[in-house]
């Protein structure tokens, strides 16, 4: 592969981080208001979004954290929350397995559900280590840029586009779920089993976990009941119009 | 800085770094089966469904509507493979306007 296709590959993975940008900014910001009002300095709370890089997490830390949690707690309710990424990570990488071991660490760092959302459902020829480097590249940026407007000057964007916004990352899954499913039926009724189990799962047991074993179970039973196509067919039934 | 808030952050990094680099250090040590291999492509839609359900619902706890507005808006243009970013936009601007009418 020659230099500008790998530096295309990047700028396609940066453009495929746009959408997104349109949830992490304003979540980002939400973060670093809370943050501050948690008690966190603007660098702690910077340190924090540049360091661990997950979002709920960062809430949930600074919320328990005003509440007088102790350390250990938080880290451990923060190991449980974050251990969904070991079942996403084998996804992504087993889609990088040519590059060197030091590029998949540092790419590691980026695994969060929406690279991974994006990164896996890219057909497979596109899956480079350029791309996901891009993608990282534009959705750690945007968390970070948005913890530090949060931190630095909280109550920026007025209350409704917030508001409206916390709409964009689910949009965003949405949109890169549905295409797959057409024209799959059996998959539909997968994904449609995995939403019913993690939802009644959510009511007893705590969300983190819930998304696990549904992940899991419904994968498990995929195997048995659903026919995924190669991806030369799914390219072809892509372009069937 | 506050030394106590550091080693927050220090282990809460390190908790959440290890398990996104485990399957990076050990995708080549480990030959999976034809099973597991689809396994592991079925992974992103079902974790996908469960990070859209039941979260969905609740993006604004008060207005059931908001998340359903915003899905339908999304769904239906991911149906029709609009592109991720006008599903993204139009969710938005859907919620928008149904915030600026509905006091």
């Amino acid at each position: 592969m020659n230099d500008t296709s790998v530096k295309t590959r990047f700028l396609y993975g940066a453009q495929a981080g746009i959408p997104v940008v349109l949830g992490f900014i304003p979540v980002g910001i939400a973060f670093g208001v809370m943050a501050r009002q948690a008690g966190f300095s603007t660098l702690e709370t910077c340190l924090m979004s540049l360091s661990v890089y997950a979002g709920a997490s960062e809430m949930m830390a600074v919320g328990m954290y005003a509440q007088g949690a102790g350390i250990l707690a938080i880290i451990i309710a923060t190991f449980f929350l974050n251990l969904r990424h070991i079942i996403m990570s084998p996804c992504v990488f087993s889609r990088m397995k040519a590059s060197k071991l030091g590029l998949r660490l540092l790419a590691a760092f980026g695994v969060t559900d929406e690279s991974f959302a994006v990164f896996t459902t890219i057909p497979e020829k596109q899956c480079t280590p350029a791309f996901f480097l891009g993608l990282i590249l534009v959705t750690y940026s945007s968390w970070n840029i948005g913890t530090l407007i949060g931190a630095a000057a909280s109550d920026l964007l007025p209350p409704i586009v917030t508001a409206s916004l916390g709409i964009a990352l689910y949009a965003m899954f949405i949109g890169l779920l549905m295409p797959g499913l057409r024209g799959n039926f059996r998959l539909f009724l997968l994904v449609l089993f995995t939403a019913v189990v993690n939802s009644l799962l959510s009511l007893c047991i705590p969300s983190s976990w819930a998304l696990i074993i549904s992940t899991l179970a419904g994968a498990a039973a995929g195997v048995f009941f659903v026919d995924l196509k190669d991806e030369n067919s799914a390219k072809e039934d892509g372009d069937e119009h | 800085m506050n030394i106590e808030i550091l080693i927050l952050i220090l282990g809460m990094t390190a908790v959440t770094y290890i398990p996104r680099a485990i399957p990076a250090v050990l995708i080549n040590k480990l030959k999976f089966g034809e099973k597991f291999e689809k396994f592991l492509r079925l992974i992103p839609y079902t974790a996908m469904a469960a990070l859209i359900f039941p979260g969905v619902f609740t993006t604004d706890p008060d207005r059931l509507y908001i998340g359903i507005a915003g899905a339908l808006t999304a769904g239906v243009l991911a149906w029709f493979k609009k592109p991720i970013i006008v599903c993204v936009l139009a969710a938005v601007g859907v919620n928008m306007v149904l915030y600026a009418v509905i006091p």
